[in-house]
């Protein structure tokens, strides 16, 4: 009973944080328009540049069925939310020291994790946004194909890399509470998962030992999991080998990176240097 | 300091001090005297590395949730709110992560905003109220979840004279009087001490020199004033620990 009750109270925060974070972003009202029209844009230039490249021997290389437009387009659509999960955290703990509001939101009944947790509900909604309308101007303008694609698939997927990318963003939060500035665990994370997940190529045509590299780099398995169920029509069970392989980057990830984020948290408090930037 | 060297210096040390219920205590010192560091500790912004601090009997490391809703905390500083969120949307949110619905939320805000003059300012974004007002509002903020203590570090530090006075008769008559709840504050101000404080209590690089009435503080330091008495305790401190 009083686990419930906990559980319908972090949750009632949650939604709080993020009509918090929707209230601030629709007070800028030309912000919104202006992401409407710069999908449009990055989704013509990738249509372009697929016209120039795609070639018999590049149609080859891409799974069955695919354009290399579709294939890019829903490789850097996705991409994108391991970069929302990476700089999600430290930005909104960034945002909270530098407003001077992080003192008072931890002066409340509401822990941090809870509190960046909640903070990274917009940014991951308005990149889910983002996302659709990319889709959307490549299905309306470009011939992006939507016809059989597994949508129900794509959302597990979703799911599970937004969990994975968590870790990953919490071990950056945990940086950011120690060393204040300049996160190599973004970038290294970021620039290894440009080079080897997939974003803009298949992994196939890396060198053997990158390809290796790559299969340990979890958004390998969002971008073919996404691109699966998006253009390959692929069943659930065909989405399953992804997907596990996304929970159990989840299932290490986050426990470690809970682990370090409480270890630095408690260090911050010690030293007093929570609220410095 | 390196954020992960061994740490080398006490910000406080054998400090010991009680305010009871009702009480106003003041903290007076020079800048690293160690007020905030007391009042971040109490907030359980800080953890001890050693030593003991509880409020209203729940310690401040081991039952920090337990402290946490019997304090209302407020800094001197107009930067801490969301500027482009109402005041309103503002308290609401804070209510919302201490746990208090929203319908209980609305109630108490009605209540808090004749007493802290925020009636027509409520549905304003923050950021067009002036420093005045914002310090009212962080005040408001501090008591939505009727805390029995109000800590607050520098109240005044951004507000002009009169604004500053008219804050702190506020403090006096509203929150301390009308409300019966203990205050801990720290100050640079003699004159907001002496105008607030029941109790003083005098710091200086970490330690307590004294910590008693503002007459009893006079008497022992043989000063006709409080500015005096703090003069004569410090440099009788630092030719003690020559």
């Amino acid at each position: 009973m009083r686990d419930s009750t906990q559980f319908a109270l972090t949750l009632r925060k949650l939604v709080l944080l993020f009509r918090r974070d929707f209230a601030v972003a629709r007070s800028y009202r030309a912000a919104f328009l202006i992401e409407i029209f710069e999908s449009l844009l990055a989704s013509a230039s990738f249509y372009f540049l697929s016209r120039f490249v795609e070639s018999p021997a590049l149609e080859k290389s891409l799974p069955p069925g695919t354009t290399y437009f579709s294939f890019a387009l829903v490789g850097i659509a996705f991409f994108d939310y391991l970069g929302v999960a990476l700089s999600t955290f430290d930005g909104s703990l960034q945002e909270a020291r530098q407003n001077g509001t992080l003192e008072n939101l931890l002066v409340t009944q509401t822990s941090l994790p809870v509190i960046l947790a909640g903070s990274s509900l917009y940014p991951f909604v308005l990149m889910s946004l983002r996302t659709a309308i990319y889709i959307g101007w490549g299905a309306a303008l470009f011939g992006f194909p939507l016809q059989g694609a597994n949508w129900l698939g794509a959302v597990l997927v979703l799911a599970a890399s937004v969990l994975a990318f968590s870790g990953l963003g919490i071990l950056s939060a945990s940086y950011l509470l120690i060393f204040k500035r300049g996160n190599p665990v973004n970038w290294a994370i970021l620039g290894l998962s440009s080079v080897v997940g997939g974003m803009m190529y298949p992994i196939s045509v890396l060198p053997k030992w990158l390809q290796y590299v790559a299969r340990i780099t979890p958004v390998t398995y969002s971008l073919e999991g996404m691109r699966a169920a998006i253009l390959g029509h692929a069943t659930m069970r065909e989405l399953l080998p992804p997907i596990a392989a996304l929970l159990l980057f989840a299932a290490l990830l986050l426990p470690i990176s809970f682990s370090i984020f409480s270890w630095a948290l408690r260090r911050t408090k010690i030293t007093g240097t929570l609220t410095h930037f | 300091m390196h954020p992960i060297s061994r740490l080398t210096v006490p910000a406080l040390r054998g400090i010991s001090l009680e305010v009871k219920k009702g009480e106003v205590l003041a903290l007076v010192g020079a800048n690293g005297a160690g007020k905030s560091t007391l009042l971040r500790i109490l907030t359980t912004l800080l953890i001890p590395t050693c030593g003991r601090a509880e409020v209203c009997g729940f310690d401040v490391t081991r039952e920090p949730a337990k402290v946490r809703l019997q304090i209302g905390y407020h800094t001197g500083g107009d930067a801490c709110f969301y500027s482009r969120l109402t005041a309103r949307e503002n308290l609401l949110l804070f209510a919302g992560l201490n746990n208090i619905s929203e319908a209980k939320a609305s109630t108490r805000i009605a209540e808090l905003s004749d007493p802290f003059g925020l009636g027509e300012l409520l549905d304003r974004q923050v950021r067009a109220l002036s420093t005045g007002n914002v310090h009212r509002l962080g005040l408001a903020r501090a008591m939505l979840h009727r805390p029995s203590v109000f800590i607050l570090d520098e109240p005044t530090r951004s507000l002009d004279p009169l604004a500053a006075a008219e804050f702190r008769r506020f403090l006096l008559k509203d929150i301390v009087e009308g409300h019966g709840t203990s205050m801990i504050f720290a100050s640079h101000t003699l004159a907001e001490v002496e105008q607030l404080a029941g109790k003083i209590a005098v710091l200086d690089d970490g330690r307590l020199l004294a910590c008693d009435t503002l007459a009893n503080i006079k008497t022992s330091a043989g000063a006709h004033t409080l500015e005096e008495s703090l003069e004569i305790l410090t440099r009788q401190a630092s030719r003690d620990e020559q």
